[in-house]
């Protein structure tokens, strides 16, 4: 009976130090399959030849960013400079592409740089490459191709990609104001997209998205 | 003799739940080694459970202090905790170049902090459970964040 007694203290002791034991990831909430994951890499070709890499959940950005009250970003909104504006009206200029058909709204190509400005199949796709006279590039361009070639020495190239509902999620804030919270909520809906690419002599940089906890 | 054995099965099973108890929140770890200057080294192990209650020893008007110096970061930090708990495993931040590299990420439910710079190593890893107990606790005597 005595052996019994204690053999159930014991079985009862173990059991509660086991119920104890339970390491806390066990009892963390998962992240759902369906999380989107913002990455940025940003590569630096110098002698020194830094790499940036953040992955961040867009969902907790989401949570993050109306904590962060500073200058200019006020619960999760950006308040544009009216001063930086030029008088642009960027909501009309919004609405106008919004309500236009796909194509190509903006072209312009010249020996400094090309812009093009874009819509199709709900994203607006802006595309700028800047044209810089390399040193010795340039001298070899220009001898070899005349003169007009001259800047294609060294050049700048950026690729920004935005699904339009993100666009529009971004401009519903208000007047003067970025809602990036509501820009990030329509971003995770979208799935696999690629944003923003930079590639110029110097760096790399790109932003990206996609359901991995790691980038690439 | 029999009650010997109820003795010491009873210190044992004490020892046992007592450890368990200690040590089911994680171990906050801290590591240092510095290659410059005085080249110190600093290793140490915590259990995380000791933190709240070491929060709850510190007096009030330190922990006031604390709190109002990191009042304009205390919602981020209750933000931060509260969603890192959300992704136990995940490669955040990572910095590198010739000479330095920075890496922050969760795994099993810790944040892992890692900096190597010119030889100098500092790898903190503390339980995301702590950050959140700090957040509150600091919270609870800065009012009004």
């Amino acid at each position: 009976m005595h052996h019994v007694r204690g053999f159930l203290g014991f079985a009862a002791a173990t059991l509660l130090a086991g119920c104890v034991i339970l390491p806390a990831p066990s009892v963390a909430q998962t992240a759902s399959k369906s999380d989107q994951w913002i990455h940025v890499r940003v590569e630096n070709k110098d002698d020194n030849g830094e790499t940036v890499r953040v992955n961040v959940p867009i969902e907790m950005a989401e949570k993050v960013l109306p904590a962060i009250n500073h200058d200019q970003l006020q619960n999760g909104k950006v308040r544009l400079d009216h001063c930086h504006m030029n008088d642009v009206d960027l909501r009309a200029l919004l609405d106008a592409v919004r309500s236009s058909r796909d194509g190509e709204y903006v072209t312009v190509q010249s020996n400094e740089n090309d812009v093009r400005v874009a819509k199709n199949a709900g994203y607006l796709y802006i595309h700028v490459t800047e044209k810089k006279p390399g040193e010795n590039a340039g001298k070899h361009a220009a001898a070899k191709q005349g003169s007009s070639k001259a800047f294609v020495g060294k050049e700048s190239r950026v690729e920004i990609k935005i699904p339009m509902k993100v666009v529009d999620a971004l401009f519903s804030a208000g007047k003067d104001e970025l809602d990036v919270v509501a820009a990030l909520r329509a971003l995770s809906s979208n799935g696999d997209t690629e944003l923003v690419s930079v590639k110029d002599d110097e760096n790399t940089v790109h932003i990206w998205i996609d359901s991995k906890n790691v980038s690439d | 003799m029999l009650l010997l054995a109820k003795a010491a099965l009873g210190l044992g099973a004490f020892v046992a739940v007592a450890g368990a108890y200690v040590f089911h929140e994680g171990v906050i770890r801290v590591d240092v080694d510095e290659s410059r200057g005085d080249c110190n080294h600093v290793h140490f192990w915590v259990p995380a459970t000791v933190v709240p209650v070491a929060l709850h020893v510190v007096p009030r008007q330190q922990l006031e202090r604390a709190a109002s110096q990191a009042r304009p970061f205390l919602p981020v930090l209750r933000e931060v905790s509260k969603e890192l708990r959300r992704y136990p495993n995940a490669e955040l931040v990572d910095v590198r170049n010739s000479e330095e590299h920075v890496h922050i990420s969760v795994r099993d439910a810790h944040l892992y902090i890692d900096a190597v710079s010119n030889g100098d190593n500092i790898h903190v890893s503390l339980p995301v459970e702590t950050i959140s107990d700090v957040a509150d606790r600091l919270e609870s005597v800065a009012p009004g964040v």
